[in-house]
């Protein structure tokens, strides 16, 4: 998969941009402000239909435009596609070869894109629901099925959150139950393969880079389980997390009716980082943190490259200024062993050079425009 | 700036789901502009089926009489019953020519977040018939999304202890369905579901 051009319209400061990037290293530097975080989301969110930052649809609009376009010609797999979005009045409409497309699967048909941004680093530190997040975009990347799956999951909960706060009758409440179970079991199941999947290779990832003799361990935490010894959460399988999870959300429910939420399920699940068998959270340094985080990255990405048979396209902004020398130089080093492709943005072109090459493509980004440099 | 009488016809026009206000404007125009003949061809059609197309008061398909011809039809089982959303769910089926039971349509599927809970779809009346006619099996074709389990989980809830045998849908590759357009969620779910053959 490469990315032969982009165009950009009216994509948040972001007016009228053409980049042709280049199939290794593509750099953008600019000053605070200008716009560089702009073009990787607006590129971002062409091939995730996920805004990197937004709350709202609508923020991405550039201010007093009607509507953003993103438009990405890409080859894959030998051909040609030109794959757009589109959104005005806070909703979005995807195109493929310039007709709307018939569905999410055939516009996300094998475009794959890992992003590393500064807030990334801060996953270690922050609360569940930020490395749950974190979690899910890396299931979404290697499941595309998982779009779907993870938003039934979540309709069916607010779904029985709403029946718990109206307190209605108990076979309504029921019915949704199991829909919930069902959806739950499915999210656990998907969740537990990309960890089972990618938790040795950051281990791994991690021993290159953390500069400590303690090993790092990255543990999917499914919230709530109370797994009998002989069937752990590893063992079971998808039917049987459905039962466990409707007896979990039956034994809760005096107190969830009560509350009017769902206490238990993969809302609630946690990823444990830990060095040496204790917390990263409250014992790793703000060093070897970002190492964890980076090492996370790594191994989404070997993991993807490995799952598709091509590397995905990364995106890096400002990740260098986060980062201590050393393992700044590990990344770059990486990134540019590794043959991907990559976006990456930064005030300092000199922090990223390491990554850069004969075939690099220097952009400048201000006030929203952007130029290609001759070097 | 426009007739009075334009505006009303954009304003109407507008409320119908999937157009908007430039589609409306752009509908009107062409009525204004097609032969008088047709506008009036098409505010009779409609008259007519608001006065005429009742509710089926058996099954809640649309009916032109007192039943609906699927219910007054002696050729379909009364033995199996399907289960339906809404009324284009029960056209797709027939389409396939493949039922030969009766239908009962809910209009709609269970939906805390809509509002829509048990009293709002035709499950009481769904209940009621039973009582008065021979169904053994009831088919539950509710749509294989977050609602349309539920809706079908309630029921299966609800019959079985009526003594009535309910299945539900198979789920996967529609038959016939190319593997290549089913979506991925679909797929996965038709992978897991395999059988040995
Ligand atoms: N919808 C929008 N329309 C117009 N401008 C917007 C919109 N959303 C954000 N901006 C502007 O974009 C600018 C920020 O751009 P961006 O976040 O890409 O900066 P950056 O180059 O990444 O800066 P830094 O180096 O500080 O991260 C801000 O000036 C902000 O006001
Ligand atoms: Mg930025
Ligand atoms: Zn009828």
């Amino acid at each position: 998969m490469r990315l032969l051009r982009l165009t950009v319209k009216d994509f948040r400061n972001l007016s009228e941009v053409e980049v042709e990037p280049s199939v290794h290293a593509t750099i953008a530097v600019g000053q605070n402000g200008q716009g560089k975080t702009n073009l990787l989301e607006a590129l971002y969110y062409l091939c995730t239909l996920k805004p990197l930052r937004a709350g709202r649809l609508q923020e991405l609009v550039r201010f007093g435009a009607g509507q953003a376009t993103v438009t990405g010609r890409f080859l894959l797999r030998g051909a040609e596609r030109v794959i757009s979005v589109q959104v005005q009045d806070g909703a979005r409409s995807v195109f493929v070869d310039g007709k709307k497309a018939a569905s999410l699967e055939e516009y996300f048909g094998g475009v794959a894109v890992v992003a590393f941004t500064p807030d990334d680093l801060h996953v270690v530190k922050g609360g569940p629901d930020g490395r749950r997040a974190f979690l899910d975009r890396a299931v979404f990347n290697r499941f595309p099925a998982y779009l779907k799956e993870g938003r039934a999951y979540a309709r069916a909960l607010k779904n029985r959150n709403k029946l718990l706060k109206d307190q209605a009758e108990p076979a309504y409440l029921a019915a949704y139950d199991e829909a919930l179970a069902q959806a739950g079991a499915r999210v656990w199941t998907r969740r537990r393969a990309l960890m089972e999947e990618l938790s040795g290779r950051a281990a791994a990832a991690f021993e290159r880079i953390g500069r400590t003799a303690d090993p790092a361990t990255f543990r999917y935490v499914p919230h709530g389980l109370k797994l009998p010894p002989e069937c752990p959460f590893g063992a079971a399988d998808e039917g049987a997390l459905s039962a466990h999870l409707l007896q979990r959300l039956g034994a809760r429910l005096p107190r969830d009716g009560e509350r009017g939420y769902t206490s238990v399920g993969p809302h609630a699940d946690d990823v444990a980082l830990e060095l040496g068998g204790r917390s990263a959270r409250d014992y790793a340094s703000q060093g070897q943190q970002r190492a964890f985080v980076l090492a996370w990255k790594v191994a989404e990405i070997e993991n993807l490259s490995a799952a598709l048979g091509h590397l995905p396209l990364l995106l890096l902004d400002d990740v260098s200024s986060e980062l201590d020398p050393e393992r700044n130089a590990y990344l770059m080093a990486y990134l540019s062993h590794s043959g991907a492709q990559v976006v990456l943005t930064t005030t300092d072109g000199s922090l990223v050079r390491a990554a850069a090459g004969e075939d690099t493509a220097w952009l400048s980004v201000r006030g929203g425009a952007v130029r290609a440099e001759g070097s | 700036m426009t007739p009075a009488p334009l505006n009303r016809l954009v304003a109407q026009l507008a409320k119908l789901p999937g157009i908007g206000e430039k589609t409306a404007q752009r509908l009107a125009f062409h009525l204004l502009r097609s032969p008088p003949e047709y506008a009036l061809e098409l505010s009779g059609a409609i008259q007519e089926v608001v006065a005429q197309v009742r509710l089926c008061p058996r099954c809640f398909s649309l009916a032109e009489g007192a039943l609906c011809p699927l219910c007054t039809d002696a050729r379909r089982e009364d033995r199996v019953l399907c289960v339906v959303e809404g009324v284009a769910d029960l056209l797709a089926i027939e389409r396939t020519r493949e039922f030969k039971g009766r239908y009962h349509v809910l209009h709609g599927v269970l939906s805390p977040l809509e509002g829509v809970g048990p009293d709002q779809l035709r499950i009481r009346e769904l209940i009621t018939r039973l009582g008065d006619s021979p169904v053994e099996e009831i088919i539950v074709a509710t749509n294989p999304d977050v609602e349309g389990e539920a809706t079908a989980l309630y029921l299966m809830r609800l019959l079985k202890p009526m003594g009535v045998k309910v299945s539900r849908i198979a789920q996967g590759i529609p038959m016939g369905g190319d593997l290549e357009y089913a979506d991925q969620a679909t797929l996965a779910r038709a992978l897991q579901g395999r059988r040995e053959l």
